[in-house]
């Protein structure tokens, strides 16, 4: 059976790392020779791994994006593949560099020039759950029942992804890192903004220039650790808790197991915290952690990634397949930074032609400005079972309120959990044959959402990335 | 059966409505009704049986007790209440099991047999099964789809089931009809049977042909006179080639059917089949239905493989080889 290869880069700005990955796809149709085909990736392997290197800054609230370019381009070269030849892939601006003044523009300018098709994710939520992907952790927990809690600690952020059965249950994050509280010459030279409002109530917090080994840094560890385990437990209620970065942890049920990673897990795991060139509190929180009573109760598991966590899931798990039967007019591919608008189809009361009426008003008025109307994908997530009488009538709408508008620029994109595209998309072609029309499947999005479409591989399928770039602000 | 014992009944029966149906001290007497009635020969059985007894009996006694007991007064029954099996308990693994396969696991066993609920479903299915097989496609949907009907060689199910070979040779008739009423030479030539399943035709074939049709006319692919074939088989198909010589059959016949599904649609192509066309050239696409391939995109899909066989000139393991 033949199979095709494509090229995936995953890049991870982090509060105090950035780090880089090249990896191959294999892609293969998988459905038995009598069915239609379903083409999905059967391998996956990491070509090259750069160095992990400190994110450059020019100032402390900004980020040098020229050195991040320069860095990106030696690793391509080192990797030696040719950025053109990259398909796929996500830039990841993780933690407290999210927050900095030029974020978004640094990572829409590397999507830009550092591959034909990368693209920008961020938000707290993202993080975690491809922190988890890239730690193996998702892949453990599709062979358990057990509740597992992927905690990947870096330098500003904790990002918490809690699954079962391969599937997300919860998300959290906190700010718990290596680098909220730095040192230099056995002073502190810097505290965090969270930090500072955690030791609001103290009658006497710690300050910049106090001593490194003052025991009330120790006591700020142990908060940190104190919060983690209660929001483990489900026990933290207070939306106001200075450590918690948005909203509280959303799983309901009790975990099981720990993983840790992200950089301070390699000093959990691997003692490796030589490696760590850091004069911070990476380490001692790393040691409290391990030795932390309660903490014990869970079961732990190792990651098969730590510090590389992110990094190696932005590069190698961001990745969707389409579904194989879909309708894609190749030139107006690829596509960026499509929102996502969920329309629901609450046809028991409504009909066709005003759902789509409805989303598509509601779909502008969130993404379009008056004088300048923009892309955006209308999602169908719960389509009933359809006739082909529902389907022209559903095609009909869709023409009716699109069709008048859009050109190459704006084509008419849909997006479809279940496998319809290919019906969909050929009515919308039969009942009008010039529109420009992107109909694909078996893709799980939600409104907020933002979609990468690919260009058509030859198998006929596209790569789909699904992100959030919600950038948390300060 | 004994006076005394259809008064004693009639007493508990007084009683039991008397008190009403809650969970009150007389529900412990309620299985030996049941088994009193049941047993008549045997009043002695152990009073207090387990509780899932009451439960399945609940409304039936009332009315078996007053079909024995007919001098009781005319009593206002309440109705019969709809029998309900204890909801399923099973843990988060099982559940989450299911959701990979329609094989039926985690359904737990009474003893060493599968439990009521289970052989009753299992039955269910094995019924629409057999309903599948012996049904017919009703007159209303060939007319909607607008086909005509022709035969095979082939007289009742039975031999359907029993002379394959038959189902492989149109009728004298058939031959007749098919040669009056079908356009010669179309690119392709769409044919349907009931095969092993009417209730697959039934469910499917009206989406899967709107579908493939609409797809061919967008892909300016002529398409030749549909007709509909009663007890076909899959290699009936060479005859048909034969006859009208078109370049591409889509063959649409109902599969035969399982214990997950009884609904299940092949679509069966072949590159110009003729007579002494071999297996190897048919290719299939199978599992159309609901729970599986769904209709539409089935029939969409279809016609794009037609336009590969026709391209390659080529149906089966020839395509396979030219494709490489």
């Amino acid at each position: 059976m033949k199979t095709e290869t494509i090229y995936s880069a995953g890049i991870d700005i982090g509060t105090s790392t950035t780090k880089m990955v090249v990896s191959r796809f294999v892609l293969k149709n998988v459905a038995g020779i009598t069915h239609v085909p379903k083409i999905e990736i059967i391998e996956k392997s990491v070509l090259h791994q750069s160095p992990i290197i400190k994110t450059p800054f020019i100032s402390k609230e900004v980020l040098d994006m020229e050195k991040i370019e320069q860095f990106i381009f030696q690793q391509y070269e080192l990797a030696q593949i040719a950025p053109t030849a990259i398909a796929t892939g996500a830039i990841i601006i993780t933690g407290e560099s999210a927050t900095k003044e030029n974020a978004r523009e640094v990572i829409h300018a590397i999507s830009d020039t550092a591959g034909q098709f990368l693209v920008a994710t961020a938000g707290p939520d993202l993080e975690g759950i491809i922190a988890a992907k890239g730690s193996g952790t998702m892949q453990q927990s599709k062979n358990t029942a057990k509740v597992i809690a992927n905690i990947d600690i870096g330098g500003g952020t904790a990002n918490m992804a809690v699954m079962q059965f391969g599937e997300v249950i919860g998300t959290c994050t906190l700010h718990i890192g290596g680098r909220l509280i730095e040192f230099h010459q056995g002073k502190i030279l810097s505290i965090s903004p969270p930090i500072v409002k955690l030791m609001e109530k103290w009658p006497n917090p710690l300050v910049v220039g106090d001593a490194a080994d003052d025991v009330r840094v120790a006591q700020c560890i142990d908060e940190m650790v104190l919060t983690l385990v209660d929001v483990l437990n489900g026990q933290l209620t207070d939306e106001q808790h200075p450590l918690l970065l948005g909203h509280l942890p959303n799983w309901h049920k009790p975990v099981d197991v720990v993983v840790f990673s992200g950089g301070v897990a390699a000093c959990i795991y691997d003692n490796e915290c030589s490696m760590r060139q850091y004069d911070d509190i990476g380490e001692k929180l790393a040691k409290r952690l391990v030795a932390h009573e309660q903490l014990q109760s869970f079961i732990w598991i190792k990651p098969e990634e730590t510090s590389r966590a992110t990094v190696t899931g932005a590069g190698t798990q961001t990745t969707d397949i389409s579904g194989a039967t879909i309708q894609v007019d190749a030139d107006v591919l690829p596509l960026k930074n499509v929102p996502v608008f969920n329309c629901y189809m609450d046809v028991a009361n409504r009909s066709f032609d005003d759902i789509i009426q409805l989303a598509v008003a509601q779909a502008d008025a969130l993404f379009s400005t008056e004088d300048h109307l923009s892309p955006f994908a209308l999602y169908f997530n719960e389509l009933p079972y359809l006739s082909f009488q529902d389907v022209h009538t559903l095609c009909e709408a869709i023409l009716h309120h699109l069709a008048d508008r859009s050109s190459s620029e704006l084509p008419i994109i849909i997006v479809i959990q279940s496998d319809y595209a290919k019906i969909i998309g050929q009515t919308i072609q039969a009942i009008n044959h010039t529109v420009p029309i992107i109909c694909i499947d078996q893709i799980k999005v939600e409104t907020g959402d933002y979609i990468d479409i690919g260009e058509v591989l030859p198998s006929g399928v596209v790569p789909v990335v699904v992100k959030t770039l919600a950038f948390h602000s300060k | 059966m004994n006076e005394q014992l259809v008064s004693m009944i009639t007493q508990l029966v007084m009683e039991k409505m008397g008190q009403d149906t809650a969970a009150t001290p007389i529900e412990a007497s309620q299985p030996s009704v049941l088994k009193l009635v049941e047993t008549a020969e045997a009043p002695n059985t152990t009073v207090g049986a387990n509780e899932p007894l009451i439960k399945l009996y609940n409304g039936v006694a009332q009315s078996v007790s007053q079909g024995v007991a007919s001098s009781i007064a005319q009593t206002t029954t309440e109705p019969a209440k709809e029998f309900q099996f204890e909801a399923g308990d099973v843990s988060d693994s099982v559940q989450a099991a299911r959701k990979h396969t329609p094989a039926r696991i985690g359904v737990g066993r009474a003893g060493t047999r599968p439990k009521t609920k289970t052989w009753l479903n299992f039955r269910l299915d094995h019924a629409a099964a057999v309903d599948a097989v012996y049904g017919e496609v009703s007159d209303e949907l060939l007319q909607k789809l607008n086909v005509f009907q022709v035969a095979t060689k082939v007289t009742d199910k039975e031999e359907y089931i029993t002379r394959p070979d038959l189902g492989r040779r149109l009728s004298d008739e058939g031959k007749a009809l098919i040669q009056e009423k079908c356009k010669k030479n179309p690119t392709v030539q769409i044919i349907i049977s009931n095969g092993l399943s009417a209730s697959a035709i039934e469910e499917n074939v009206q989406d899967v042909y709107l579908a493939l049709q609409q797809s061919l006319s967008n892909l300016n692919i002529d398409i030749g006179t549909t007709f509909y074939i009663d007890k076909g088989r899959v290699a009936l198909m060479d005859e048909i080639g034969e006859l009208l010589q078109p370049e591409v059959i889509v063959y649409l016949i109902g599969e035969r059917p399982g214990l997950v599904s009884a609904e299940s649609m092949s679509a069966y192509l072949c590159y110009q089949p003729r007579i002494g066309t071999v297996e190897a050239d048919r290719m299939v696409i199978s599992n159309i239905h609901k729970g599986g391939i769904p209709p539409l995109e089935a029939g969409a899909y279809l016609g794009t493989v037609v336009q590969k066989i026709l391209h390659y000139k080529a149906s089966g393991v020839g395509l396979v080889a030219k494709e490489s």
